[in-house]
């Protein structure tokens, strides 16, 4: 038995080598493929969640997501609705939309913002709730994960949030 | 406590440089093979850079192998490894946006690096709803190599490798306050309870369940010290503020002061809980430290110079530190009857202790000088790239 | 009438995982730190769910009663949220952390004296209480359809159900009696208990402050 034991122990020392030499070839490759076919996502608070419809206007478009409700009780973050309008090259200096969040025909909020011609100046939102799905916003840059306007790549990302129901 | 008493060493003597350089030679081809992509090779810094870590690292392991001893040379990469990857890092942040403060943009596109230190905290919140509650990215982009995925997978096959040793080995933070700790030549605050040793566990147990709670990285937001040395979210709140002043205070006192005064790696003793979370695999490895008995005198030598509190009387008396040691080597090299041995689990202990030293360290410092080498040679062909452009 | 039934009880299954998680840190920590067996743990989780079901059933009186506009307002919620938090951090600083021993079978206690230590009952019924004011989504959700109800038995009849749908999801937490095993339990259980608190105090302070500001 000592014989087995110590014969499992100096084999559990070789694969540990193995494994140490395999690593940057096989294993690395092996689990990120692994991890990533676990279908996790990032957390919608910090990503935004998944578009869920587009519209379009005169020469940008702009994206809509889908509503994010923390579902975590002690969460700091509200529920929001995030908008990109994109892309922010081709937007005019002032954009004022009226957006209408579902599709079914009724203008939900007026978001308002200007865009400097300095991709690092700061931006400010102004949000007019029409329909009480949305908290009024004014004069708002980077308040918080739920209500903000900053400019990440070519897209102007906004994030509303969503009065309680 | 008996007073510590000066014995005779009957350690063995060096061994020959020639047996040396020939045990060294795998660790050389790996490190050649490893640098050769580690750096952009194009440029005179990334070959300056490649070269001397190439040089460094072939240079330590040819020493740990010669005078058979591990915690001196080990630590001496572990310390260049936290001087120079918050050096590197933070280079970097103020060449791409003059700053530490992490904007929002940074974490609303997904590019966010991920940090290893956040796993312990995912876990349950992606067990019960696959999401990661982490502001990054899951697979690599070209703007976020470090991406969820490819990090978790580099730490999980490290942790198959090191198991806790990771925190001796990989942790690119804990030379930070061992490079403290080695400063003073004696300790001026002797003696902390070794029950403390527990609080990391109590850390670790209260940002999993607050993470699971409110789907927020807690450590990170809230108690993480290395922020302090890489990057945090901007102050533009009284919450963001008090989070500011939680960790640097932490990283002041853990990482600075404390190490300072007790020569220990207090931040690691006393709060990380991602190195609690590690002991949890140290039972998958099959190397260990261990205490024989029939040697041991109780000079207390070995638990003087465990740079943790998991080496205290009863793990002594019981023949080992448990499955909180991080395989550092400081208590085998400081033990003069040979006692504190190497071990490979299954072995009779004290049987081949080179051997098992030899057997542990060719995987420890491969990963080593993989993962913290190629950290050291990136921050130092930062550091040489206005030099030898 | 089947369906009457089924939809709160749906409702709290659907929102266990979410209670699950939101009584956690207070739950574990707290049953940890009792480092009682499987009877005593039962014991002591069922005490805590019996306070936690108090406060669902007072919150569904209020929300009935006074025909609570639910959500409530955003200052409203938030000076809740606060002061909850703040209740449960000094609640759980009392009674998790100190390592008070269980008293003698035979000692004369008073009756206040008993209750509050470790073997007795206001502690978790407390923790409990305070807990299912979490006032969390599917908690606000099941108000708001409890405040229609035509009558309040109807709506305490509401949050039983929604209370009983999520009780499944606490059978796990009957697992750390399996935790006694470990002597350094009770320890860390203290200290995460107290690191637990601290958060609360400082998420409740936050909420507090916030709202006074900026309302």
């Amino acid at each position: 038995m000592p014989r087995l034991t110590s014969v499992l122990g100096y084999t559990g020392a070789a694969l540990t080598a193995l494994a140490a030499l395999a690593g940057p070839f096989v294993l690395y490759g092996a689990f990120t493929q692994g991890i990533a076919a676990m279908g996790l996502r990032i957390n919608p608070v910090y990503s935004g969640g998944p578009p869920a419809r587009e519209i379009t206007r005169p020469g940008y478009r702009i994206v809509v997501y889908r509503p994010v409700v923390p579902r975590a009780p002690f969460s700091f973050a509200r529920s929001f609705v995030q908008l990109a309008w994109t892309p922010a090259g081709a937007l005019p200096r002032r954009v004022e939309d009226a957006v209408d969040l579902d599709g079914d025909g009724r203008v939900d909020l007026v978001a308002r913002f200007d865009v400097p011609s300095d991709a690092a100046a700061p931006l400010f939102l102004d949000v007019t709730p029409a329909g009480g799905r949305v908290l009024p916003l004014r004069h708002v840059s980077r308040g918080s994960f739920s209500a903000l306007i900053a400019r990440v790549g070519d897209r102007i990302v906004t994030r509303i949030p969503l009065a309680p129901r | 406590m008996a007073d510590p008493v000066v014995l005779e060493t009957t350690r063995p003597a060096p061994r020959s440089i020639g047996r040396s350089a020939l045990l060294t030679l795998p660790l050389l081809l790996w490190a050649l093979l490893m640098f050769s992509h580690a750096v952009d090779l194009r440029e005179n810094a990334g070959r300056a850079a490649a070269l001397l870590t190439c040089a460094f690292m072939v240079a330590l392991f040819f020493l740990m192998v010669r005078t058979r001893r591990t915690y001196r040379w080990r630590r001496v990469f572990f310390v260049a490894l936290g001087v120079l990857f918050p050096i590197g890092f933070i280079a970097q942040l103020y060449a791409l946006r003059g700053s530490m403060s992490i904007p929002v943009e940074r974490m609303l596109s997904g590019d966010t690096p991920f940090c290893f230190l956040a796993i312990p905290m995912l876990i349950v919140p992606a067990a019960l709803t696959r999401t990661v509650i982490f502001p990054g990215s899951i697979l690599p982009t070209a703007s976020n190599p470090h991406s969820v995925a490819t990090m978790i997978a580099v730490w999980f096959a490290a942790t198959l490798v090191l198991g806790k040793a990771w925190c001796a080995f990989g942790c690119f933070f804990g030379g930070i306050e061992e490079g403290f700790a080695a400063l003073p030549r004696k300790a001026k605050l002797r003696d902390l309870p070794p029950r403390l040793r527990w609080v990391p566990w109590s850390v670790l147990a209260a940002v999993v369940l607050l993470s699971a709670a409110t789907f927020e990285p807690t450590y990170c937001m809230w108690l993480c010290p290395f922020k302090a040395v890489t990057e945090f979210p901007e102050v533009r709140s009284a919450q963001t503020a008090i989070q500011f002043a939680i960790f640097g205070m932490l990283f002041g006192g853990l990482v600075v002061v404390m190490p300072l005064l007790t020569r220990l790696r207090t931040q690691c003793t006393l709060l990380c809980p991602f190195g609690a979370f590690q002991s949890l695999f140290n039972k998958l490895t099959v190397f260990d430290v261990r205490i024989d008995r029939s040697r041991c005198t109780d000079c207390v030598a070995c638990r003087r110079a465990c740079p943790t509190l998991v080496l205290d009387e009863a793990a002594v008396t019981a023949g080992g530190p448990g499955i909180s040691c991080m395989k550092c080597g400081a208590c085998v090299d400081s033990c003069t009857k040979q006692a504190a041995v190497w071990h490979v689990k299954g072995t009779p202990i004290a049987a081949r202790p080179e051997t098992a030293r030899l057997l542990f360290l060719y995987p420890a410092w491969s990963f080593a000088t993989l993962f913290g080498g190629s950290i050291i040679a990136g921050s130092l062909a930062q550091l040489l790239r206005p030099l030898l452009h | 009438m089947l369906g009457n039934l089924a939809e709160p009880a749906l409702l709290g299954f659907s929102s266990g995982l979410v209670c699950l998680a939101a009584c956690g840190p207070v739950l574990l920590p707290w049953l940890a730190a009792a480092g009682e067996g499987g009877r005593g743990t039962a014991r002591l989780l069922a005490q805590f769910l019996g306070g936690r079901l108090v406060g669902y059933l007072g919150f569904a009186s209020l929300a009935w009663a006074i025909g609570l506009a639910l959500p409530l307002p955003a200052r409203t919620n938030a000076f809740a949220y606060g002061l909850v938090h703040i209740a449960l951090a000094i609640a759980l600083l009392v009674f998790a952390v100190p390592a008070r021993r269980r008293p003698e079978p035979c000692a004369r206690l008073s009756i206040f004296r008993r209750a509050t230590t470790r073997s007795g009952f206001l502690a978790p019924v407390l923790l409990g209480f305070l807990t299912g004011l979490n006032l969390c989504p599917p908690f606000v959700a099941a108000g708001v359809r409890a405040a229609e109800r035509h009558s309040l038995p109807g709506a305490l009849a509401f949050f039983l159900l929604f209370f009983a749908g999520t009780l499944v999801w606490f059978l796990p937490y009957l697992g750390s009696a399996l935790l006694r095993r470990l002597p350094a339990v009770p320890t860390v259980a203290r200290w995460s208990a107290a690191l637990v608190a601290v958060y609360y105090l400082l998420l409740g302070g936050l909420t507090l402050g916030g709202a006074w500001l900026h309302g």
